[in-house]
């Protein structure tokens, strides 16, 4: 008695199919799962066990072997749970072998018989359906997050029983329709940039990292609102695309960070590690390889709030998915690679106690331990920050919302929301990906040495300016070709086609740590 | 690296001020041209953690004194020291580096380059004999070498426990004019060089004060030709120096401009020198 049903497996975001066969001979009763099972997999048994009794249903009592195929590659995952079940009955002739062959798996099991939500069920379906497979019977909890997938039918269960009832035509479950995705658009706290009051500085320079995605270094004491401003920033860039979407959902399904309430990330992911985070957590890693915080930002934004308490062996390991753009993790069984295209944005003080330049509090630092706090963040990974700004703390005037100082005549901007800057941000990107539709990049920050000399030409005023400020300024050579970038991105963001004087005297203004460092 | 000479007390080229001090060093070890250190010299000193306006003080009172063609003398410290001894090596005038430790160690290694400036026409200066390390208790000792090599001592900034302010004492206890640089009274930098000018320093309201007080002419130098300055920038500019330390914030909302054109122009009034950026506020350079 012999059967087979299909359900599939993931490494990394990867996934193929498994072929789940299923044989009853006679002989002494025995339950045996080959096919290079995890102990995930292995303990599906009691769980099966248990399930298929308490659903009413006849535990074979036979030598039953269960085969994984292909039994060369390692499975692991709790979604291994569905499959077995279904194998075991059809073998035994609970439901028709030729029905069960028509689905696929995928689902977790309670002793009970219920079904449990499941991790990575995006990519796997993804997975399947390159396959070839249309139809899929998978956990209720998780139908939402697979119906991103087009051209698929999806079956959302409940329980064994239901299914069995279902396989053999006693009851219809009708397949999952695709959901209004604005039910799920994730805005908790509401933040808005229109909630800063003043900063307009450093609001502006956060604008122009959104359009060209520079990396952003906020440098300032404590309460300076380097955090509150921050937590806004992914508000501010362009809506994601279809396929952002998608890419991001399969990262979030791997790393199990779906619920039902958020079955899809809609929103530009924010991702703030604390500063005591491990190396893995951070890039990814494990046995079985998981995506770490950088690809879980993936398309949004990674805030490290201090920068430079981060131990410097994990601010290392940023390097490559800073560089690269995505994570390639070794392992025996392969290597898997995680996207991590992201914004990255970084705060930190301007010495340890934090009011090193603060006219109101002392600095208790000595000028050694400035010096070491700011060489922590130094060389290649600052190569790799775009942009530095000081903020300050805001007066109090500006905070009640005054916008004036009330000994002077001021003038009070209303301050912008976060949909109107990013309506700014969007016109800027939208001239980038014309501009480089024939260069494989997407915005300034990847231009490389080359397309800078192709697209941002300056004039020789220009050119002059740039010369004396490194002079006067010391600037390192690191420095040039960043300032030229941001040029170019504020040029952009004004729509101008050349490069003029006066963006890149704004851009000189946004490398504040190489004037710290130029101090004695 | 030029060779370390000494010379003795009574000597011909001992530093002829520091004969008329309480303790003079017996021996001096040096690198340099010692006739510089019987020349009129002005130390100025202050915090090792100054301010950026400590920072801007010491360069450009130096500048102020090599235009004079006065010598400055410091002690080679990170901070105010390290600025003092550069305004006066990048306007060709002449300074003195009085050390902590022996003449062949630099102390802080970090100004290595500064150390060869100063070489190139200046003299560094030590009572320790080659070799010797920088230990803390070295340093008082050491500033009343500064403070007795000098006409007058001006303390830039300092904090209220600040080593400059031993240079004070010892430039007090000599007899020699002791010249302070007043700060805002709300920064905690600028308690030890005020308290000074309470204690009957002489407060430098502008620099030219120094060269009246050294009683030299300044009737003959020419005054700083004015710099052009388009209408947005003369705007900002004059705002600046209306209202002193400010950001560019204030900058945007006092003068109705975007942080855009603020940036910019505060950049290109930079490069003219006329405006200095420091840990997010914007000062006037001259």
């Amino acid at each position: 008695m012999y059967s087979q049903v299909k359900s599939g497996s993931l490494y990394g975001l990867n996934s193929e199919q498994v072929i789940v066969e299923a044989d009853l001979s006679p002989g002494l009763p025995a339950f045996n799962l080959v096919g290079l099972p995890d102990v995930s997999v292995r303990e599906s048994k009691e769980r099966i066990r248990a399930a298929m009794i308490n659903s009413g249903f006849p535990f074979p009592s036979k030598r039953i072997t269960i085969n994984l195929a292909p039994a060369g590659t390692k499975k692991e995952g709790t979604h291994f749970d569905l499959p077995i079940a279904l194998g075991v009955m059809a073998a035994n002739g609970t439901v028709k072998k030729s029905v069960a062959a028509s689905f696929a798996f995928l689902g977790e099991l309670s002793l009970e018989g219920k079904l449990n939500r499941i991790n990575g069920a995006l990519p796997l379906s993804i997975g399947l359906r390159k396959n070839g497979i249309k139809k899929i019977i998978l956990p209720a909890a998780n139908a939402a997050e697979v119906s991103a997938v087009d051209d698929i039918l999806i079956y959302p269960a409940e329980s064994l029983g239901q299914i069995v009832s279902f396989l053999k035509g006693k009851e219809e479950i009708t397949p999952y329709a695709k959901q209004l995705e604005q039910k799920w658009r994730k805005n908790p706290e509401n933040m808005d940039f229109s909630d800063v009051a003043g900063q307009e500085t450093v609001k502006r320079a956060m604008q122009i990292a959104a359009a060209a995605s520079h990396n952003l270094l906020l440098i300032g004491p404590p309460g300076a609102g380097k955090t509150m401003m921050a937590k806004r920033m992914s508000g501010i860039l362009p809506e994601m695309s279809y396929e952002e979407k998608l890419e991001v959902t399969k990262i979030y399904s791997v790393a199990g960070e779906l619920t039902e309430e958020q079955p899809m990330i809609l929103s530009r992911p924010f991702r703030a590690p604390h500063h005591t985070v491990s190396g893995p957590a951070l890039v990814g890693g494990g046995a079985s390889p998981k995506p770490g915080e950088v690809s879980l930002a993936h398309c949004g934004v990674l805030f490290l709030d201090e920068l430079p308490e981060f131990s410097r062996y994990v601010l290392e390991m940023l390097r490559q998915p800073v560089e690269d753009e995505k994570v390639s993790i070794s392992r025996i069984r392969g290597t898997v690679s995680f996207p991590s295209r992201f914004l990255l944005l970084a705060s930190m003080n301007p010495c340890p106690c934090g009011y090193y330049g603060d006219a109101t509090h002392e600095c208790t630092c000595t000028q050694n331990q400035i010096r070491s706090y700011l060489s922590k963040v130094s060389g290649p990974l600052l190569d790799r920050i775009d942009m530095h700004i000081e903020i300050l703390p805001v007066k109090y005037s500006e905070l009640a919302g005054l916008g004036l100082d009330p000994d002077q005549d001021g003038f009070l901007a209303k301050p912008k929301t976060s949909d109107e800057l990013r309506r700014e941000v969007e016109q800027a990107r939208a001239i980038q990906l014309e501009r480089y539709h024939n260069e494989m990049i997407y915005y300034n920050s990847q231009l490389t040495t080359g397309l800078i000399k192709k697209y941002c030409t300056l004039d020789n005023e220009t050119k002059k300016l740039l010369e004396n400020a490194f002079q006067k300024l010391s600037f390192s050579a690191r420095a040039h070709f960043k300032i030229i970038k941001l040029g170019r991105t504020i040029a952009d963001m004004e729509g101008e086609e050349r490069i003029r004087i006066h963006h890149i005297a704004e851009a000189i203004q946004y490398r504040s740590l190489d004037k710290m460092y130029r101090g004695i | 690296m030029d060779k370390i000479k000494k010379v003795k007390l009574g000597e011909k080229d001992y530093p002829e001020l520091l004969n008329y001090i309480a303790n003079p060093p017996a021996i001096l070890y040096y690198q340099g041209d010692i006739t510089l250190a019987s020349d009129p010299l002005i130390a100025v000193v202050g915090a090792r953690k100054a301010s950026p306006y400590g920072k801007w003080a010491a360069y450009h009172l130096s500048e102020k004194l090599s235009e004079y063609g006065v010598g400055v003398v410091s002690g080679m410290a990170y901070g105010v020291d390290s600025y003092a001894h550069k305004g006066a090596v990048d306007n060709n005038g002449r300074t003195v580096a009085v050390l902590g430790c022996g003449v062949d160690i630099c102390y802080p290694a970090s100004n290595r380059a500064l150390k060869e400036e100063i070489l190139k026409t200046g003299l560094i200066l030590s009572e320790y004999e080659p070799g010797i390390p920088p230990l803390p208790f070295r340093f008082p000792m050491r500033n009343r070498i500064i403070s007795g090599l000098c006409i007058g001592t001006v303390i830039v900034e300092a904090g209220l426990n600040s080593g400059s302010l031993i240079t004070a004492d010892c430039a007090a206890e000599q007899g020699r004019n002791i010249y302070a640089v007043p700060g805002n009274i709300n920064n905690v930098s600028s308690f030890g060089a005020n308290k000074l000018i309470k204690d009957g320093a002489v407060p430098l309201i502008v620099f030219d004060d120094i060269i009246d007080e050294l009683g030299i002419d300044r009737s003959g130098q020419k005054r700083n030709q004015k710099i052009e300055l388009g209408e947005d920038e003369r705007k900002i500019y004059d705002y600046i120096r209306k209202n002193g330390e400010v950001t560019t914030d204030d900058v945007c909302r006092n003068t109705g401009r975007q942080p855009s054109q603020v940036n910019s122009i505060v950049t290109i009034l930079e490069m003219k020198g006329l405006l200095q950026t420091s840990l997010g506020k914007i000062f006037i350079a001259k």
